[in-house]
């Protein structure tokens, strides 16, 4: 099997998933790790699938817009490696919330003083909210370096938010196993 | 004193509803009670089994806190009967892990007080008062005697965004 990534945009409407994933079905491709979401009016989807070894990407990106002609969709197929395992050595889990008046750079500025730390990032959504003031929410899960303390990224993140004008607030995320 | 294999999803047993023991004080009983606190045991992170967990479809769970940083209440180890839950109250949030779902973590809202009535293996009733995470523990082993999965009670990543109206 060859591991495929499959990203598609579109306006949203119903029916968007259920389309591209029986495109996806019928030429024999298994969906592994996916993430879909509305972001501002279009549903994103981003899909790492396990497809047959005869099917490449090219063919199976035409395959699904074909599929999907009726829906408008914008649709990319690569190919990618088998990336299980090349993940950095992860230590403690945390969520870190960052929010305030919206501007440009408060994601650049938090994840790069993250990525000086060597923090990884896992998972990250944003949003905009309110049309007068906007208001920018940030809600992260990362992953500490082994060597790294809480505390040190925690003094690390208030001057970088100083910095932006913004709240920054973290807890840990380590989950209890029951 | 057997160490058992902890099944894992999708074995059908952890989605079907346990039923109550007929003969709580029967040498089955007390030989499952012991497998299971054994089980538990044999992982140090476990704090807590249902019996459905090493594939044993009988209301019997096992819990023990001790010495868990999130721990207020602590009543060493528990081990109840055909439990029943009395009262819940206080909900919050926290992320679970759970050994029969490997890999996966959530986040689930739970009581934070609770009051859970059983037999001990001894046949004697027993009631507990549990809060925080020792509460967390008992309705999670509970939920595995009604057939469900922390899975079954996580609540949307969207939720993380609690969107508002500004104007």
């Amino acid at each position: 099997m060859a591991t495929l990534a499959v990203t598609v945009i579109g306006a949203d409407r119903p029916g968007i998933v259920a389309a591209v994933t029986k495109a996806l079905m019928d030429r024999g491709c298994n969906l592994e790790d996916t993430s879909m979401s509305i972001l501002r009016g279009h549903f994103a989807m981003v899909l790492i699938v396990a497809a047959p070894d005869d099917l490449d990407a090219r063919s199976l990106e035409l395959a699904v817009v074909e599929a999907t002609a009726p829906l408008g969709l914008q649709v990319a197929v690569r190919t990618v490696g088998d990336a299980a395992g090349s993940a950095p050595r992860a230590g403690e889990a945390w969520t870190v919330v960052v929010y305030g008046a919206d501007h440009p750079g408060i994601v650049h500025g938090i994840t790069s003083a993250l990525a000086e730390l060597g923090v990884n990032v896992v998972d990250l959504t944003t949003r905009v909210t309110g049309a007068d003031l906007p208001v920018y929410s940030m809600v992260m899960e990362v992953t500490l370096p082994p060597e790294l303390s809480p505390a040190e990224m925690e003094v690390r993140l208030a001057r970088e938010a100083e910095a932006l004008g913004v709240d920054c607030s973290l807890h840990p995320s380590e989950p209890d196993i029951l | 004193m057997p160490v058992r294999p902890v099944v894992r999803l999708p074995h059908p047993v952890l989605k079907c509803p346990a039923v109550d023991a007929d003969d709580p004080a029967s040498t089955a009983v007390a030989q499952l009670v012991v497998d299971l606190v054994d089980t538990m045991r044999a992982s140090p992170a476990c704090v807590g089994l249902a019996a459905n967990q090493i594939g044993v479809g009988l209301r019997v769970l096992a819990v023990d806190v001790s010495g868990h940083r999130k721990a207020r209440s602590c009543h060493g180890e528990i081990v109840l009967v055909n439990p029943v839950l009395v009262e819940a109250a206080h909900p919050e949030l926290g992320r679970e892990g759970c050994m029969s779902v490997p890999d996966l973590t959530g986040d689930v809202l739970r009581a934070t007080a609770v009051v859970v009535r059983g037999l001990t293996p001894a046949g004697v009733e027993r009631q507990v008062e549990a809060d925080a995470f020792e509460a967390r523990a008992l309705l999670h082993e509970l939920d595995h005697l009604a057939g469900l999965v922390f899975l079954d009670r996580v609540v949307s990543p969207a939720s993380l965004f609690r969107r508002r109206v500004y104007r």
